[in-house]
C-alpha cells in the first residue's frame, strides 16, 4: 500500500518536472516583444541588453537550472506589460481564490446534478427519463461549449435580471457563471454513470444480491451505485480541472477576476511572463488532478493495494 | 386441494411455460414442465446448454430476464413459515418476492468468481444476508457469520471475515457463495452449475459439502448440471431435461441403471468415463432444435438415428416404468417395436460408472 | 455467440418446415406404419450450423435502421454540396468585400432582407457569403484535424500495440501528455506560432493523435490475445487476414467514432482559441470569427441575427457528426448485429 503511493507520487513529481522542462522549452520561442511594454520605440541594443539582463540569452539548460531554483523558492518572475515589475506570484494570489471558489461551486453542482441524473437513467433504462437524459448529454457535448455558454448569458442575464458583468458580492451574479461550468460535468458524470450502472447491473454478483432477497432499492444502491461509482471517482478530480480549464472562457466572458480570464487578458496583451505563470499553474494542475484520481481509488477499491488493477476498465 | 395431505412436497411445478420475446420472435424456453421436489431431496436436472435448465429454475425466484414471461402453469410452494401454500407463479409485485427469495429459495451460481460483489468484504456480503433474513443484532449477526464461514469449510473464518473476494482463490469463493446462501436459511437452495468453473479435485469437495450441509441445515437441494458424471454421486432423483421439457425423470438408479428415453441413452453413451480406449467417444449428432418454432412430436427425434415415424407427428405423453420412474418416448407405447438400450446401459449396470 | 444462433435457427426452420409437410403427407398412416422406424439421414442433421454472415452488409443495414442519422447525414451532405457551390451561385457577393451603397456609405448592420439575404456585420461584409466561406473554412479545420489525427493516431497505435519494445517508450510519452490539459497545450502553441490555419490543425493534431493511438493499442491488445485469434494463429491464418477479418471489425466502429467526434471538437476549439485572440485574422472568415463578431454585439437585440445564423449553422453541423458518428460506431459494433 505504502509502496505503491510512494511509487504513484514519485512518478508524478517525476512527470512534473518532464513537463514544466517541455512548457519552459517551449515558451522560450515565444515572440520576444512580449517581455517589453514599449517594445517599438526600443533599439536593438536596448533589446539585447534586455534580454541579457532577464537572463533569457543564456544557455537553455542553464535557464532551466534557474528556473527550477527560481520555483523551490516560489518565484515564478515578473510580469512585464499587464501588471509592469510585480511578481506574477502577487498578481495570481488575489485571482487564484475566485477560480478556486468557482471550481468547488461548479464541482459541487455537477455532482449534486450529474450523479442523481445518471443513477436514475440506469433505473429506468430505455424509459422516460432516460430518453430526457439523453437528449440533454447529445446536446451538451454536440454543441461547443463556446456557443452554449454565450446564449446562457445572453438569455440568463435577461431572465435573472442581472448585469453582463460580473458582481463578486452579489451571489445572483455567480448563478451563470457556476451553472455554465457545471453543464459539461453534468453530462459527463450523467453519461458516465448510466453507463457504468447498466454494466454492473448485469454482473452476477448483482444477480447474487438480489437471490439473496436485497430489496431493489438496496441492489441498486448498496451494490451497483457503489460499484458504478469507483471507475466514475477516478476522472471526478480530472473533471475538476476540466472545469477549471473551463473557467477560462467563462471568467473572461463574465469578467470574473480569476485566472483564467486573466489568462486570456494577458495573451491579449503579450505579457510573456504572465503567459509563462499562469500555463505553468495549469500544467501542474493536470498532473495533480490525475495524482488524486488515483489516490481515491486507492481508497475506494480494494483491489488496487495489491497492485493488481482489475478493477481499471 | 389434495397436495396439503402430502405433507413432505415442497415444491410443485405444473404445466410450467415460459416464453421470451427476442428480436420480436418468441422463444419457446420452458415447454409445459410438470415436477414435484421432495423435501430434503436432491433433485439434479440435467441437460445441454440452452435447453432451459437455468430458466426453469430461476422462475422459482422471480428472476427471469426483462423480456421473459410465464405464459402457462404454476408453482406451488409449501415451505413457508406459517404453513400456507404460496402460488409463485401468481406473484407479480418485486416486493412480494422479496419474502421469497432467499428466505425460501436461495441460489448459487456457475461462476464463483464473479458472483461475488469484488468491492465489499466477504463477511460484509455475508452478514448482508443474516441480517436481512435473521432478526439479529450486528455482534450477533457477525457471530453467526463466522459460523456459516466454518460450516462451509473456511479456515481462520475471523481473518477471512474483512478479506475481500480477490483474496480468495476459485474454490473458497464458491465456499462463500454457499455460506451466503445457508445465511438466508432458506428451505431450497439451487445450485446452478455449481462447480462447471472450478477445478475437477475442487469439484469433489463441493459436492461433499453441500450433502452434508443438506443434513445440517435440513434443505431441499436443486442441483442443475450438464454433466452426469457429478449427478451420479450426489443426487436423489434424476430430472433429463430436453428442449425445454423434462423427457424422463426418475431415481439416480432409475436413470443410470434403467434409462428409457433415447436421448437419456445418447446422454450415458457420450459420458467420457464409458468411452472405450482407442475407439471414438460418442457424440450426439446435430444440434438442439430451435425454440423458436412450435415443436412438433418428440423434440429430439430428428437427432435419433432409430426415431419412429410417430415421433415427428404426436408429442408422446408420460409412461410410468414404475412409481418412481416415468419417460416421454413412444418406445413405451405398447405397439412401439422393441428397441434395445444401447450397450452403454449394460455397462454402466455392470458397475462401469457408479 | 447470439448470431450464430439465430442464423442456425433460420435454416433449421426451413428444415421443420420441409418436415411438417412430408408429415401432413403421411396424414393418414396407419398405426403399424406410425409405429414404424422413420428414415435417418445423419448430413439432415449436421445441416444446421450454417452462416452467410458479412460484416460490412450487417453494418450498413444496422445504420439503415436509425432513420435519424440517415436524415442528418443527407441534409449534412447537402449542406457541405452547397458550401462548395455557394461562391459559384449568381449574385453572390464576396465574403471579404465591404459593400458600399451610390454614395459611397458601407452598407452597415443591415438587417436580413431582399439585398441580403442574411444582412451585413458592422463594417458592411455580407454575412451570408461570410457565413458559407466561415463554414468551409471550420468544416475544412474539421476534417483535417480528424483526418490526420487518425493517420497518425492508427499508425502508431499499431506499433505501439505490436512492437513490444515501443510500448515502454510510447506509454511514458503518453503518461506525460496526458497529464497536461489539452487546452493549455492548445492555447500554448496558438501563442507561440502566427495565427492562421495551418497553426490551427497544427495545434490540435498535437494531442489528439495520441489518445487514438492509445485506443487503438489498447484494442490490439485485448482483441489480439482473445482466444478465437490465438486458435486463428494456430490454424496457420495470416496475420493480416486475422488483422482485416477480426481486428479491423473491432477497431473501426471506435475509429469512426473518433473522428466523428473529432470534427464538433475542433470546430468548437476553433470558436475558442478565436475567442482568446489567437484564432484567424478576420480576412479569413471562419464561425469562429462570425460568432466572435456576433458575440460583440448581443447587447443590441437587434443585431442579433449576427449571433444566431453563425451558430446555427454550426450547431447543425457539430450535431450531426455527433449523432452520425454515435450511430455509425453503433452499426458497426459487432455485438449490435442481430
Amino acid at each position: 500500500m505504502l509502496k505503491y503511493l510512494g511509487k504513484r507520487i514519485g512518478r508524478s513529481v517525476l512527470t512534473l518536472v518532464i513537463i514544466l522542462t517541455i512548457v519552459f522549452c517551449l515558451l522560450r520561442l515565444m515572440p520576444i516583444e512580449g517581455y517589453f511594454p514599449n517594445f517599438e520605440k526600443m533599439t536593438p541594443q536596448q533589446i539585447q541588453v534586455g534580454l541579457q539582463e532577464m537572463g533569457l540569452t543564456d544557455p537553455l539548460p542553464v535557464q532551466i537550472a534557474r528556473f527550477f531554483k527560481d520555483l523551490l523558492k516560489g518565484d515564478l518572475g515578473t510580469s512585464r506589460i499587464y501588471r509592469a515589475n510585480v511578481p506574477v506570484t502577487e498578481v495570481l494570489s488575489d485571482k487564484v481564490p475566485v477560480s478556486i471558489k468557482l471550481g468547488v461551486l461548479s464541482m459541487i453542482v455537477s455532482l449534486c446534478a450529474g450523479l442523481p441524473m445518471g443513477a436514475l437513467m440506469a433505473r429506468y433504462k430505455f424509459r422516460f427519463f432516460d430518453k430526457l437524459g439523453t437528449l440533454f448529454i447529445v446536446c451538451i457535448q454536440a454543441i461547443p461549449a463556446a456557443v452554449y455558454y454565450l446564449y446562457i448569458q445572453l438569455y440568463g442575464t435577461q431572465i435573472l435580471n442581472v448585469g453582463l458583468l460580473f458582481d463578486i458580492k452579489n451571489p445572483k451574479y455567480w448563478v451563470l457563471p457556476v451553472l455554465s461550468m457545471s453543464l459539461n460535468n453534468i453530462a459527463f458524470y450523467g453519461m458516465w454513470l448510466r453507463r457504468y450502472m447498466v454494466d454492473e447491473s448485469n454482473k452476477d454478483y448483482v444477480k447474487l444480491a438480489k437471490a439473496k432477497g436485497v430489496s431493489e432499492g438496496g441492489v441498486m444502491f448498496r451494490h451497483i451505485f457503489r460499484n458504478a461509482f469507483v471507475p466514475l471517482a477516478q476522472y471526478i478530480p480530472t473533471a475538476f480541472l476540466n472545469t477549471v480549464i473551463g473557467s477560462i472562457y467563462i471568467e473572461s466572458l463574465y469578467s470574473i477576476p480569476g485566472m483564467g480570464g486573466l489568462l486570456v487578458t494577458v495573451i491579449k496583451k503579450h505579457d510573456n511572463t504572465m503567459v509563462q505563470g499562469i500555463v505553468l499553474l495549469y500544467a501542474c494542475v493536470g498532473v495533480l488532478g490525475l495524482l488524486l484520481g488515483d489516490l481515491l481509488m486507492v481508497l475506494l477499491d480494494p483491489r488496487i493495494s495489491l497492485g493488481k488493477k482489475e478493477g481499471d476498465r | 386441494m389434495s397436495d396439503k395431505n402430502i405433507p413432505d412436497k415442497m415444491l410443485t411445478v405444473e404445466d410450467l411455460e415460459i416464453k421470451f420475446d427476442l428480436r420480436g420472435k418468441t422463444l419457446n424456453a420452458v415447454r409445459g414442465i410438470s415436477l414435484d421436489l421432495y423435501k430434503g431431496e436432491i433433485l439434479a436436472i440435467v441437460g445441454e446448454s440452452g435447453s432451459g435448465k437455468s430458466v426453469f429454475t430461476k422462475s422459482f425466484m422471480g428472476l427471469l430476464d426483462q423480456n421473459g414471461r410465464i405464459t402457462g402453469g404454476k408453482v406451488m410452494y409449501y415451505g413457508a413459515d406459517d404453513g400456507k401454500p404460496v402460488e409463485l407463479t401468481a406473484l407479480k409485485k418485486e416486493k412480494e418476492w422479496y419474502k421469497i427469495r432467499g428466505h425460501e429459495v436461495a441460489m448459487i451460481m456457475q461462476d464463483p468468481m464473479t458472483s461475488l460483489n469484488p468491492l465489499k468484504t466477504i463477511g460484509e456480503q455475508i452478514m448482508e444476508a443474516v441480517r436481512l433474513h435473521q432478526k439479529l443484532s450486528r455482534a450477533q449477526a457477525k457471530e453467526k457469520t463466522l459460523k456459516y464461514l466454518e460450516d462451509v469449510g473456511i479456515p481462520h473464518p475471523e481473518r477471512r471475515f474483512n478479506q475481500y473476494p480477490h483474496e480468495f482463490s476459485g474454490g473458497m469463493r464458491q465456499r462463500v457463495v454457499i455460506a451466503i446462501a445457508i445465511a438466508c436459511a432458506p428451505q431450497i437452495l439451487i445450485c446452478d452449475e455449481p462447480t462447471t468453473a472450478l477445478d475437477v479435485t475442487i469439484q469433489a469437495q463441493i459436492l461433499e459439502l453441500l450433502k452434508a450441509l443438506r443434513h445440517k441445515y435440513k434443505l431441499s437441494i436443486i442441483l442443475i448440471t450438464h454433466d452426469l458424471g457429478v449427478v451420479a454421486n450426489i443426487a436423489d432423483r434424476v430430472a433429463v431435461m430436453y428442449a425445454g421439457d423434462i423427457i424422463e425423470i426418475g431415481t439416480s438408479e432409475d436413470i443410470f441403471y434403467d434409462p428409457r428415453h433415447p436421448y437419456t441413452w445418447a446422454l450415458l453413451s457420450s459420458l467420457p468415463q464409458v468411452g472405450v480406449k482407442g475407439s471414438d467417444l460418442f457424440s450426439i449428432p446435430g444440434t438442439p432444435p430451435n425454440l423458436f418454432t412450435e415443436i412438433k412430436g418428440d423434440a429430439f427425434a430428428p437427432r435419433n438415428s432409430r426415431a419412429l415415424k410417430i415421433d415427428f407427428l404426436e408429442t408422446p405423453p408420460y409412461f410410468q416404468v414404475s412409481p418412481t420412474h416415468k419417460a416421454k418416448t413412444w418406445l413405451l407405447d405398447p405397439r412401439a417395436p422393441k428397441v434395445d438400450p444401447p450397450p452403454v446401459v449394460e455397462k454402466i449396470r455392470n458397475g462401469g460408472l457408479i | 455467440m447470439m448470431k450464430q444462433f439465430s442464423y442456425r435457427h433460420e435454416k433449421e426452420a426451413e428444415l421443420m418446415g420441409s418436415m411438417e409437410a412430408a408429415s401432413k403427407n403421411a396424414c393418414a398412416m396407419s398405426e403399424e406404419e406410425l409405429f414404424s422406424f422413420a428414415e435417418f439421414n445423419a448430413a439432415d442433421v449436421e445441416r444446421t450450423g450454417y452462416s452467410n454472415y458479412s460484416y460490412w452488409g450487417s453494418t450498413f443495414r444496422a445504420f439503415l435502421k436509425n432513420k435519424a442519422a440517415v436524415a442528418l447525414l443527407v441534409l449534412l451532405g447537402l449542406l457541405l454540396l452547397f458550401t462548395f457551390i455557394q461562391p459559384y451561385l449568381p449574385g453572390q457577393y464576396d465574403p471579404n468585400i465591404i459593400v458600399n451603397d451610390a454614395n459611397g456609405m458601407q452598407y452597415r448592420n443591415v438587417p436580413p432582407g431582399d439585398m441580403f439575404i442574411l444582412g451585413t456585420n458592422s463594417i458592411g461584409q455580407d454575412l451570408w457569403a461570410r457565413i458559407w466561406a466561415g463554414t468551409r473554412t471550420s468544416l475544412f479545420i474539421g476534417l483535417s484535424v480528424a483526418v490526420a489525427e487518425a493517420l497518425i493516431g492508427i499508425t502508431v497505435g499499431v506499433i505501439w500495440g505490436y512492437v513490444r519494445k515501443a510500448d515502454f517508450i510510447l506509454t511514458e510519452v503518453y503518461n506525460i501528455i496526458d497529464n497536461i490539459p489539452n487546452t493549455i497545450i492548445l492555447i500554448l502553441v496558438s501563442y507561440i506560432l502566427k495565427p492562421g490555419v495551418k497553426t490551427l490543425i497544427f495545434a490540435m493534431c498535437l494531442t489528439g493523435w495520441i489518445q487514438m493511438a492509445r485506443f487503438i493499442r489498447n484494442q490490439i491488445l485485448i482483441i489480439r490475445d482473445r482466444d478465437y485469434n490465438v486458435a486463428s494463429r494456430c490454424l496457420g491464418t495470416p496475420t493480416w487476414r486475422i488483422m482485416v477479418r477480426n481486428l479491423l471489425p473491432y477497431l473501426v466502429s471506435v475509429i469512426m467514432l473518433r473522428m466523428a467526434l473529432t470534427i464538433p471538437a475542433a470546430i468548437g476549439n476553433e470558436v475558442f482559441i478565436t475567442y482568446i485572440g489567437l484564432g484567424l485574422p478576420v480576412d479569413i472568415p471562419s464561425l469562429g470569427n462570425l460568432i466572435n463578431e456576433g458575440r460583440a454585439l448581443i447587447t443590441s437585440p437587434a443585431l442579433r441575427y449576427q449571433l444566431v445564423y453563425p451558430t446555427i449553422i454550426l450547431s447543425f453541423v457539430t450535431i450531426s457528426f455527433y449523432i452520425i458518428g454515435n450511430a455509425f460506431s453503433d452499426a458497426a459494433d459487432p455485438k449490435n448485429h442481430v
